[in-house]
């Protein structure tokens, strides 16, 4: 029990640390290569399951949860989901 | 002479503006001298006649100096006011400038605060405002409702049927989002009932690894994650495999770990779902009989039952840009002691293929129960299904109504089955419910159902469902009863008669 405690307290730790790294603002250019990505994705992705909803269905803030749970649920590659979640967010 | 002179003197005083010029005071002066000259020169006109003259013309000169000095002192006088008024104007100049470019500058400034205000604020700013506006805590909600019409023959059933699945999320940052689904049905003769399928919280440690815990859909295969909630299932009923004779439990409670990564091309994908739960366990009072239902969910796990621990794959081989569709391959498996020293192992293989308007899924699934006191209990399931969208139909003659209308049609089909050597009579539920038409037939050993769906979207994510099933059940295996008895009575089960029902649900997916 002991183990799993420190385990996951060690990787607590680390994703912090990760995250923070990684919360770094994208250029300009990296976000036209996610948007032209997720434009291609979406319709593939999305439909494997349900029909893809459409990016105004759901606030750019609600996007971020929502892809934050797809991304869970159906185990998308983070790099996939993160093209989504800019597609999406530009149809506002 | 002197009266001469004296003319002479006065003329050319006049003839100068003399009187005009001068102060006064020298005026009387000079005419009293030319005066008292006149009256003295009477007298001694000779010689003082030149020294008067020559006072005179002293006096002339002195006065003339006077005057080119008052004239010099004017023009200097002038010449300094002509500098001063030439600096004040360049100073004007200057004035005037500086007020043209503060005038243009003010001009150009307000345009900008026109378009500006004209433009709006940007999409990122506004984005940015907002969210200050609504603070850190921010909950999405999402989930679906449903509405069902239920019939089936054979238990001459007729009803409605009401079922709220509203699923919260909680995005506390990047890497961090709780969830929770509530579940509210209308159970025959009673007020709403609750439950709660899933509550997790999800750590999303890197680009490929994420942990979940708490009570969720069982990872295994695809069809408790991914198609169980009503406006993704196509169809109104859950395959057989997944239904009223589950081979594994719908949700359970636990730790996962799970991810995805590209492994090629865009679209070429690959992830991975491994978990421990409390794992399964079964209806087994008063004591454990073959056939006997697994619980949905357990959600504390009792002293003599083991950890369950799961993993699935899911392989996709088709780049994106191929033109192919995409195809998944899976396989899972999910195992753990149900009982002191008994296993339960499965596991199975599931495929979903997609391309533009055709979408077909498939598993096979196998469950194994070592059983304390009597043979294994071993269960088989399956099921196979397809759609195809008509949108892209083209309807020669038609007219635009009616072809949008076909254009929202969605026919399906689908082939399920489940075999198990036996059922438990005290098991039986044929209350229909959202989802599930009751139906007698279903509870067999061997069921076979086929179902044929027939979808008008009204939205991407609203839809009416039509769903006819016929349930074709194979005769053979056994049906144990207790009816209230310790021990079970075993009689072997004959041909069961076949039965159909029909479900109508407009499913909303929020």
């Amino acid at each position: 029990m002991r183990r799993i405690i420190v385990i996951l307290m060690t990787a607590l730790t680390l994703t912090s640390i990760y995250q923070t790294c990684w919360a770094d603002e994208i250029s300009q250019s990296e976000r036209r290569h996610l948007f032209r990505e997720g434009a291609k994705l979406w319709p593939v992705y999305c439909a494997q399951c349900h029909n893809a909803r459409p990016g105004s269905e759901f606030a750019p803030y609600q996007w971020d949860a929502i892809i934050m749970h797809m991304r869970t649920q159906a185990n998308l590659p983070a790099q996939n989901a993160r093209a989504i979640l800019e597609f999406l967010k530009a149809s506002h | 002479m002197a009266a001469r002179l004296f003319i002479d003197s006065a003329h050319f005083i006049h003839s100068k503006g003399f009187f005009w010029k001068m102060r006064g005071w020298a005026s009387i002066l000079l005419s009293g001298l030319l005066l008292s000259g006149w009256s003295v020169g009477e007298v001694r006109a000779g010689d003082s006649d030149s020294s008067e003259l020559r006072q005179i013309r002293r006096e002339i000169q002195k006065i003339k100096a006077d005057e080119d000095r008052q004239r010099q002192f004017d023009e200097n006088l002038i010449g300094e006011l002509e500098h001063k008024v030439e600096a004040l104007e360049d100073k004007n100049r200057q004035i005037q400038k500086t007020s043209e470019k503060l005038q243009t500058q003010s001009s150009q400034q307000f345009q900008e605060l026109h378009k500006q205000i004209s433009a709006g604020p940007s999409p990122s700013e506004f984005a940015r405002t907002f969210r200050d506006y609504l603070g850190t805590h921010q909950f999405t909600l999402a989930g679906a409702v449903a509405g069902d019409f239920i019939y089936d023959r054979q238990t001459a059933t007729n009803t409605f049927a009401l079922d709220f699945e509203p699923i919260v999320l909680y995005r506390v940052n990047d890497w961090l989002l709780f969830e929770g689904t509530i579940e509210a049905n209308l159970p025959a003769g009673g007020s709403a009932e609750f439950t709660l399928p899933v509550a997790t919280a999800q750590i999303f440690l890197n680009d490929h690894m994420v942990v979940q815990a708490g009570i969720f859909d069982q990872p295994f295969g695809d069809w408790y994650e991914d198609q169980s909630p009503f406006w993704v299932n196509r169809f109104v009923t859950a395959p057989l495999p997944y239904g009223a004779e589950a081979l594994v439990p719908p949700t359970d409670l636990g730790v996962q770990l799970r991810g995805g990564a590209q492994w090629g091309l865009l679209g070429q994908d690959f992830d991975y779902t491994m978990w421990v739960s409390n794992g399964p366990s079964f209806v087994d009072e008063p004591q454990p009989v073959v056939g006997q239902a697994v619980n949905e969910v357990n959600t504390i796990k009792i002293n003599t039952n083991g950890q369950g621990y799961g993993a699935r794959a899911r392989f996709y081989p088709l780049p994106l840009d191929s033109g192919l569709g995409r195809l998944e391959l899976g396989v899972s498996t999910l195992n753990g002691k149900w009982l002191d020293r008994n296993w339960y192992n499965s596991w199975g293989i599931d495929f979903a293929y997609l391309r533009g308007p055709l979408q077909a899924r498939g598993e096979y699934l196998q469950a194994y129960r070592h059983m304390p006191n009597s043979n294994a209990d071993n269960r088989q399931g399956w099921f196979i299904q397809i759609g195809y969208f008509l949108n892209q139909v083209q309807v020669p003659f038609a007219h635009e109504r009616v072809e949008n209308f076909i254009h929202r049609l969605e026919p399906l089909i689908r082939y399920s089955g489940v075999n198990q050597r036996a059922i438990v009579q005290d098991e039986i539920e044929t209350v229909p419910e959202t989802g599930f038409s009751g139906s007698p037939s279903i509870w067999t050993p061997h069921p076979r159902e086929v179902a044929f769906g027939l979808d008008y979207w009204l939205a991407p994510s609203i839809v009416w469902q039509n769903e006819f099933d016929l349930e074709l059940p194979e005769a053979g295996g056994r049906t144990f009863s207790f009816n209230g008895n310790p021990t079970p009575t075993s009689m072997p089960r004959g041909a069961t008669p076949n039965d159909f029902a029909f479900l109508s649900q407009l499913a909303i997916g929020f």
